[in-house]
């Protein structure tokens, strides 16, 4: 039996910048191969941090985060190193991409590396995603030349060009406008349904958000952080349903 | 008391640092000889960027400096010692002072200062904006994509750029001392350096601007990546880098004296 794609059981996520800062305690929560998962919360109330930490990025203060059934982090190195490439990561904004490289540089850079691959050898690749992203125009562009929603686009499309198993996405709609947010739905649902450049079989992906009303239509499944704690809530019409006062706080902006 | 404790202070901040550059310096080589090879297609290029960075384009300035050096310096040496007739001494002076001394201090002072300083801040940058959390999220270790290639540019440019700055300084010190009438030709003046020189001034020569390269870029991506950032912080970590690498090429050169006095 294939092991869950996340699990982690009694972890105490910390602060990104303060290892020994507690931000949520006792996550269990078991992410499952093909699920859309949309974990919300307050802002600054450690979801980018939990994503972090499912990434194997950060420390963690007891339990135990298993990726692809291999313990993070612990397995430093080559370990660590194969199973960070079955996973993509979007950061929030501009997606921390290399601002000075260009466009095609920062989307080619994983194949490039892991391939050990020169550029002009994955070109016909990299710019056929681009395009299936809209970027090819600004293939030549430096990346800290492009507008929020472009450069978001791109992360994506750096985090894609791997064929990753998992999917992990930083406020994927936050500033964005109606056309990039119809364009990043649709995209999701594609990924979720099983999209034939990525094998056809659907892909795990975890949303993290401040606003989930914008995934209702995506998510799967929902998860709240909320003053340190960590509640998996469960589908859709659970969430919705919910008459936590907090959940209702993140559901519906008027009194 | 309270100076006696600053200064306890001090010297215990300054064992700490160096452990932990030594911790990180023994992670770079780890990583260096373990990927060797690994993905050269990309490590590759990025060395070369970092060597015409701190190399080539360092190469004019080193020049400039090598001349200046050697018309004020050199040349003021050779005329003096034939004013008091000892020009016997010229060899050994010009090699202890130009070649073992200056040449490789001021090249790696100049690389610190020309390209040191601006790639710390560049590390430190990408550090702040979390652009090396994007790397090791990628499955690309840090360490082999944006040390290594520091490392090897900076330490092959430090080694190539001392021949540079001493054959200037001897040369232009020559032009001076030949334009106020020095008494001996070219050829004559490099014999007795040559002569002057000993066969383990070359082996300690390597070793001394190896161990200057190795320090300079080691330093510098210690300060940029070693500790979380933010940008605020990127000032302060340029100034310390400046501060910790003229220590320690100054410790490293002092240590290369005992070996010297023996030769």
């Amino acid at each position: 039996m294939e092991p869950p794609v996340i699990e982690m059981l009694d972890v105490t996520v910390v602060h990104p910048r303060s290892p020994r800062l507690p931000l949520i305690t006792g996550v269990n929560w078991k992410v499952a191969e093909g699920e859309c998962w949309v974990v919300t919360g307050l802002q600054g109330s450690g979801k980018t941090a939990l994503l972090e930490t499912a990434a194997g990025l950060h420390p963690y203060l007891g339990g135990e985060v298993r990726v692809f059934g291999v313990v993070v982090p612990g397995n430093e190195g080559g370990e660590l190193e194969k199973i960070r490439r079955r996973i993509g990561m979007v950061f929030d904004g501009a997606g921390r991409l290399f601002s000075s490289r260009t466009v095609f540089e920062n989307v080619a850079l994983p194949l490039c590396y892991h391939g050990n691959h020169g550029l002009d050898e994955v070109a016909d690749e990299v710019m056929e995603f681009l395009a299936r992203f809209g970027l090819a125009a600004m293939a030549d562009q430096p990346a800290g030349r492009l507008g929020r929603a472009w450069a978001h686009r791109a992360a994506l499309a750096r985090a894609l060009i791997l064929r990753p198993g998992l999917l992990l996405v930083d406020n994927p709609l936050t500033g964005l406008d109606a056309s990039h947010s119809r364009w990043w739905r649709s995209f999701l649902l594609e990924l979720l349904a099983g999209h034939p450049k990525f094998g056809g079989k659907p892909m795990t992906l975890i949303l993290a958000t401040d606003d989930p009303r914008a995934l209702l239509g995506v998510g799967g499944r929902f998860a709240v952080t909320h003053g340190g704690r960590w509640r998996c809530v469960g589908g859709r019409s659970e969430f919705e349903g919910c008459e936590d006062p907090d959940l209702r706080d993140l559901l519906h902006d008027s009194d | 008391m309270r100076g006696f404790g600053g200064l306890g202070h001090r010297i215990l901040g300054g064992v700490e640092t160096s452990r932990r550059i030594g911790a990180f310096t023994l992670i770079t080589l780890g990583t260096l000889a373990t990927k060797f090879g690994t993905s050269s297609r990309v490590i590759r290029p990025l060395v070369q960027q970092e060597i015409l960075r701190s190399g080539v384009k360092v190469l004019p300035i080193v020049c400039f400096l090598g001349m200046a050096l050697g018309l004020v310096i050199v040349g003021q040496t050779v005329l003096l010692l034939v004013q008091v007739g000892q020009t016997q001494l010229m060899g050994p002076l010009l090699v202890t002072v130009v070649v073992r001394e200056l040449g490789p201090l001021t090249v790696a002072m100049v690389v610190l200062a020309r390209v040191g300083t601006a790639a710390v801040t560049e590390l430190g940058t990408a550090r702040a904006v979390g652009e090396v959390e994007a790397l090791e999220a990628m499955g690309i270790d840090p360490i082999h994509y944006l040390v290594v290639p520091r490392l090897i540019g900076f330490t092959v440019s430090i080694v190539s750029l001392t021949v540079y700055m001493v054959m200037t300084a001897l040369l232009a010190g020559y032009l001076v001392a030949f334009l106020q009438g020095f008494p001996m030709g070219l050829g004559e003046y490099f014999r007795v350096i040559a002569d002057a020189v000993s066969w383990v001034d070359f082996p300690l020569l390597a070793l001394k601007t190896l161990a200057f390269g190795m320090l300079t870029s080691l330093i510098i991506c210690y300060h940029g990546l070693a500790e979380a950032m933010r940008l605020e912080d990127v000032g302060h970590a340029t100034t310390k880098t400046v501060a910790h690498t003229m220590v320690a090429c100054l410790f490293v050169d002092a240590l290369f004296l005992p070996v010297y006095f023996l030769i």
